[in-house]
């Protein structure tokens, strides 16, 4: 008989696993996450129990902090809600922060050129408006092309962002530059400013809005249920007589259209006014909210809100403690790797060579 | 809803170490018990090792921390570093109020509209916006601004490099004509423009034939961008080269093509030794030690601050005499004097033309927020006026003899 040569450790899909084994992984592995981000904090010369308390205390501690945080929370949150029906169609969409930056481009310019002539509720209405057509449209060039001539949407998608940061700018330093040299567009008028609901700016309410439409979109709507189906099988998309081009152009324009009004609700609610930074990278870092949710809005609050609460809490952590910024980066790439490696270790099991054959044997 | 749940039991468990450090957080805030304590935030917008700009500054707090220890105060700075021009610096500056700070600096020029968005929630706290030019008119009492003649230490440099050049002529290593001057400028903006032209009318003012050159390179502070234009422009020939860019790169680009250089913010003589000459920099702790002491013996801080040479404001690196030309420190001593003593003005209106014309008018302030002067004449008893009606620079007049390569940014 043949020796059968096997790797010392594979790797086997798991079979249905008990609700308390998944939440002992869960919880294990943010246990772990906590350990493991001791040691930056502790090459910093720090307790690392009072820095998880600083984190903490900088975030929630004080109503000004709790309304700092949720000012990170919103765009991420808005921001995640708008790829997930691209991600659910199997569409890698990850030019949002190209599209967040043309949202807040068409909405700058109706606030530098307008805020004088057209009353507030109405102009804030049109850069509403014309972020979202500026957003989807932005969107929409790769989406044709894709289904048009099958291109590549990762890649497309991802240099659509460097020319929309390119245009902000080259705005920035030219037509809409103020003073003369200095590279910063002018701070909005008042009446381009989105009105504060509870000392934040009303973006909150747009976002929650957003999350149960999406909800309501991706699960009860015939469109919900036909990004489902070309996220399975774009074939058996196409026999059932879905026009699978079409629909990915009209996913990818509602997924631009939100990401452009979370551009406007950033340069109207948080900057007051545009710079080639304005998304700051949330179109990436979204893409962390919408997978660690697996594409369920409510949860996205949750992961959106986490999110902030450690940027906000290690700004504070970075101020108090006199610790580089990077470290509190480090810990939140702890903390997100690990929850995105239990979920892997929930859906699959490592079998090692020595186990296996005993298992044979018997 | 499995998902929801576990990001909550997050929440409760990051909560828990929020209690837990409770008692931590009271102890933060207790700076201003004792009266002879200030805290004071300063927000910057690199960090030491650009070795030109935040580190100047750096040296500037550490300085006025000695002063003012000497003085009997104590000074708790919460310094953050990295800040952009951008809305960060909002969200920074609401952080270094609300951690007890009270007074905030914001180093940078582009962060003064962001921190105006903030100052109005805390009447109580002063808040200094360096090198920009809104807060010392905008009407409240807590926001400030701060410059330095910097014109001044340019016109100095100015006229160490012009000596060289000079030597350089009369011992006829190059022509009068092949005196050109490389200046590799972050933007074509006020503040860039004033110091060059001073610089240049330096170098003019021991060095006749003298001309420059300007390569902008659209960023205040990168590296690779300002080396490559300071070789350029020793590729178009230039024999000096100086800058108004936060690196040391142009020095060392300097150094490798065998031409001059003089600095801005530091001494970087160490860094290209055979061709930096001198630098000039601005000496932050001289304001920052009178705002703070102005601040703890319950004196208003100035709504625009601004000092020269005379007060060591604005002074000079230590220099090169290894490959400066004879006669140089003597020449600086005597400058520096005249400059002090107001016998020489830098921006003397029979020094330079304008398309070949005196220059006889020029605005210096912006009263309607076109980012146009339209009112203050700056031009008078033979002059140009620099920084006396604001600190920040406000020269933008292109004169004879400057050729500017590129004005796109």
């Amino acid at each position: 008989m043949s020796e059968v040569r096997t790797p010392l450790f594979r790797l086997a899909k798991r079979e249905a696993m008990s609700r308390e084994k998944i939440w002992a992984i869960r919880v294990g592995s943010i246990i772990i996450a906590l350990i493991l981000g001791c040691i930056p904090i502790m090459l910093t010369g720090n307790n690392p129990i009072s820095a998880y308390a600083v984190i903490v205390q900088g975030s929630v501690s004080r109503p000004i902090y709790i309304r700092q945080t949720v000012k990170i929370a919103i765009p991420l949150l808005g921001c995640a809600l708008a790829i997930a029906p691209c991600f659910k169609m199997r569409f890698w969409n990850i030019g949002a922060e190209g599209q967040i930056t043309m949202g807040a481009v068409a909405a700058t310019f109706f606030a530098l050129n307008f805020a004088k002539t057209i009353p507030s509720p109405l102009l804030l209405a049109i850069m509403f408006i014309t972020a979202a057509t500026a957003g989807g449209l932005w969107a929409l060039i790769p989406a044709f092309f894709k289904a048009k001539w099958n291109t590549n949407e990762t890649l497309f998608t991802l240099m659509m962002n460097y020319i929309a940061i390119g245009i902000v700018a080259w705005l920035q330093g030219g037509p809409w530059e103020g003073r003369k040299g200095s590279q910063l567009i002018p701070m909005f008028d008042d009446a381009a400013r989105l009105p504060e609901v509870f000392r934040v700016h009303c973006g909150w309410i747009i976002v929650l809005l957003l999350v149960v439409l999406m909800y309501f979109y991706m699960n009860k709507t015939k469109q919900g249920f036909e990004i489902a189906v070309i996220g399975d099988s774009v074939n058996t998309a196409r026999y059932a007589g879905m026009n699978v081009g079409w629909i990915i152009m009209r996913t990818m324009f509602i997924s631009g259209a939100i990401s452009g009004i979370v551009g406007f609700m950033i340069v109207s609610g948080a900057n007051y006014t545009l710079y080639k930074g304005v998304a700051n990278g949330v179109g990436f870092t979204s893409i962390t909210v919408a997978w660690l949710s697996q594409l369920n809005s409510f949860a996205m609050i949750a992961i959106s809100a986490m999110l902030a609460i450690l940027e906000k809490g290690s700004n504070t952590l970075q101020t108090r403690l006199q610790v580089p910024a990077s470290i509190a980066d480090i810990i939140t790439g702890i903390l997100l790797f690990s929850m995105l490696a239990s979920e892997f270790f929930i859906n699959y099991k490592l079998i090692f060579r020595g186990r296996d054959k005993k298992e044979v044997n018997a | 809803m499995k998902r929801i749940s576990c990001v909550l039991f997050v929440l409760l468990l990051v909560c828990g170490f929020a209690f837990a450090g409770g008692s931590a957080d009271k102890a933060a805030p207790a700076a201003d018990t004792n009266s002879n304590t200030v805290k004071v935030g300063l927000l910057c917008i690199g960090d030491e090792n650009d070795q030109g700009y935040t580190y100047n500054f750096i040296r500037g707090q550490k300085e006025a921390t000695e002063l003012l220890k000497a003085d009997g105060i104590n000074v708790d700075w919460v310094i953050k570093y990295n800040i952009g021009e951008d809305a960060t610096c909002i969200d920074a500056n609401i952080e270094a109020a609300e951690e007890g700070c009270q007074i905030i600096i914001n180093n940078s020029f582009g962060f003064e509209p962001f921190m105006l968005e903030v100052v109005d929630d805390y009447p109580d706290i002063e808040f200094i916006s360096c090198t920009n030019s809104a807060s010392a008119v905008d009407g409240r009492e807590n926001t400030h601004n701060a410059f330095a003649d910097i014109y001044e230490g340019r016109y100095i440099a100015g006229v160490v490099a012009g000596l060289k050049m000079q030597e350089l002529i009369d011992n006829g290593t190059i022509t009068p004509e092949e005196a050109v001057i490389g200046y590799v400028g972050a933007y074509s903006f006020a503040e860039v423009i004033s110091g060059f032209t001073a610089y240049f009318l330096g170098a003019r003012s021991v060095c006749p034939s003298v001309t420059m050159l300007v390569s902008f390179v659209g960023s205040w502070s990168d590296a690779t961008a300002e080396s490559d234009a300071a070789l350029a422009l020793a590729d178009m020939g230039c024999v000096m080269i100086s800058q108004h860019s936060d690196n040391t790169t142009p020095a060392t680009a300097a150094q490798s093509r065998g031409i001059f250089h003089t600095g801005y913010n530091n001494d970087m003589t160490a860094i290209a030794p055979e061709a930096s000459l001198i630098s000039t920099r601005i000496d932050w702790g001289i304001y920052f030690y009178e705002a703070i002491k102005a601040y703890v013996n319950g004196e208003e801080i100035p709504q625009d601050w601004c000092k020269g040479m005379a007060d060591g404001a604005v002074v000079m690196t230590e220099l090169n005499e290894a490959i400066a030309a004879p006669g140089t420190a003597e020449k600086i001593a005597e400058v520096e004097a005249a400059i002090a003593d107001g016998s020489l003005e830098v921006f003397d209106t029979s020094t330079f033309t304008v398309g070949g014309e005196t220059l006889t008018h020029a605005f210096a302030l912006d009263t309607d927020g076109d980012f146009t002067a339209d009112s203050a004449e700056a031009v008078f008893d033979g002059a140009f006026h620099e920084s006396e009606f604001q600190s920040a620079p406000y020269f933008t007049v292109q004169i004879d003899g400057i050729k500017w390569l590129n004005a796109a940014y």
